[in-house]
């Protein structure tokens, strides 16, 4: 294992410019993937934020029968998707009015009737809050009949629903886009490091090597330069989120998990692509 | 020891042996020789399996190319030693560490091998390079370590594909002189060569030589001449 391991550190210094070619091209590679990455969990952190501020109101007849209420808000509360729903009296609604106008509520003094109606303020589970399931329910608070009307603003949560889809659907296809060609980009790179080197693994060959200890030397070797690819890519990451915490707006970050991820993923990828470029040398002679 | 039967080879779509037979026992210094392109290479390659026969069979020592599974072939090249026109060292390897590397991947001992890269460097003068760099030796010199590296784990032949291709007809002489030694301490040796002054005022050496593909003369270099008539098969 010393010996192999020795092999594998003497190969990064025998083909310094191949190695070094190597370890950036996968670095730049697992960087832009990051980065990419990165662009989606923030993207999800704000739809996530902005859905948190979906809510079905349903306003109330003033003539409400309050047993009746009673009934319909638990009913509401047992629908699919619905985390909360929350009875609003007028007093309370008229508060939180006053409360919203600030000093103007002085404007309020002189109603003799209070004018704001009564409701129930329905909140929905995550997984929930697009345009399907809260319709469903606003329908459903609408057929009581002493529900005036019901408000979920839905224009804005179908424009929600399409950025969703968006995100998903350009996320996953670029993502999916910007894998493969990390993956040619870092095999073509540990292919012509190999081909520079198809020499020794022709003396190793001659000499009576076994293929697995030629095979191995090369797998640690590659491993070692596709981790140290994706070290480069995992501080690169680092650096680029502080700064952009630090001097522009917080965003969400990787987790420490992630940075070890970043360098496994550039390990594993060192590791397949030089056992894919090595079969072809192994057979030939 | 070595054995062809019967044994023709190519590549793809070009034959460039036929009908080979011949055999080369323990102990034996043969010439192989023949123009560019008459298939002396292709021979070689035979007998360390970087080729398989079309046809015929290809015995080395116990193994047969009829019964050789690949991970059976390192095994069979530790018991030859081969050197190239072009001596195929490691050019970040010392000289000492080039010749180490062939008993390194057989997986012996440290010990082991420091003992008999010692002995073949001083059996092949080279006993001062040791630390060179193959770009800080001489042609001659780095065939010779070449040659150490072919040696260093005893093999039972020597198969050298042109060794004198790129030295000067001095030195050549030296490296001839050098595997003539080899060969009285018991090894077999097979030269091939396209470089006849070599051969000069040795006429008891056997000699193969190849014309277009073929063995058109197995025997004393003494008794060739260009338009001998195809060997016996």
């Amino acid at each position: 294992m010393l010996r192999t391991l020795k092999e594998a550190i003497l190969g990064f210094t025998r083909a310094k410019t191949m190695s070094l070619f190597a370890i950036l091209v996968t670095g730049f590679s697992l960087l832009v993937l990051g980065l990419f990455y990165l662009a989606l969990l923030n993207l999800n952190t704000l739809i996530r934020y902005l859905e948190n501020k979906v809510e079905i109101v349903a306003y109330l007849r003033d003539n409400a029968d309050q047993s009746e209420v009673g009934l319909a808000l638990e009913d509401l509360s047992r629908l699919e998707g619905v985390s909360q729903v929350r009875y609003m009296s007028k007093q309370e609604a008229l508060d939180n009015f006053r409360a919203d106008l600030g000093p103007d509520s002085d404007l309020l003094q002189d109603l003799e009737t209070n004018p704001v109606p009564a409701s129930f303020n329905i909140n929905m589970k995550e997984g929930y809050r697009d345009t399907l399931h809260v319709q469903r329910v606003a329908e459903r608070a609408q057929a009581f009949s002493f529900v005036e009307e019901v408000d979920y603003g839905r224009d804005w949560l179908r424009r929600m629903d399409i950025f969703k889809h968006m995100v998903s659907v350009v996320g996953l296809s670029a993502g999916a886009l910007l894998g493969l060609v990390s993956i040619i980009l870092i095999s073509s790179a540990v292919k012509i490091a190999i081909f520079s080197r198809r020499k020794e693994i022709f003396i190793m060959k001659i000499v009576g090597a076994t293929n697995w200890y030629i095979r191995r030397s090369f797998l640690l070797e590659g491993f070692l330069k596709g981790a140290l690819g994706g070290l480069l890519a995992a501080g690169l990451i680092f650096a680029a989120t502080t700064v952009f915490n630090d001097r522009v707006i917080p965003i969400t970050n990787f987790s420490d998990r992630y940075y070890l991820y970043t360098v496994l993923a550039g390990g594993l990828l060192g590791l397949a692509g030089s056992w894919i470029s090595l079969g072809r040398y192994l057979r030939r002679v | 020891m070595i054995g062809f039967r019967d044994v023709s080879a190519g590549y793809r779509r070009t034959r460039v042996l036929e009908r080979l037979s011949f055999h080369i026992e323990k102990g034996e210094f043969v010439f192989l020789t023949g123009p560019s392109g008459s298939g002396k290479s292709t021979l070689l390659k035979l007998i360390y399996h970087e080729l398989k026969p079309l046809s015929g069979e290809v015995i080395v020592a116990d193994f047969s190319s009829n019964r050789l599974p690949r991970r059976k072939v390192p095994y069979l090249r530790r018991k030859l030693g081969v050197v190239f026109q072009d001596f195929a060292l490691l050019e970040n390897r010392t000289a000492g560490e080039n010749i180490a590397y062939a008993l390194e991947v057989t997986g012996a001992s440290r010990t082991f091998i420091r003992r008999r890269v010692s002995r073949v460097l001083e059996q092949l003068g080279l006993a001062d390079k040791e630390k060179c760099f193959p770009n800080e030796l001489s042609g001659g010199e780095q065939q010779r370590v070449a040659i150490a590296r072919a040696l260093v784990g005893e093999p039972f032949i020597l198969i050298a594909d042109e060794p004198t291709g790129n030295l000067d007809p001095a030195i050549s002489l030296d490296i001839l002189r050098l595997m003539i030694e080899i060969n009285t301490l018991g090894t077999a040796v097979l030269l091939a060569t396209h470089n006849y002054g070599l051969l000069k005022g040795r006429e008891d050496f056997r000699r193969l030589h190849l014309s277009s593909g073929r063995l058109v003369f197995d025997g004393p270099n003494g008794n060739f001449a260009p338009s001998a008539p195809p060997a016996e098969i």
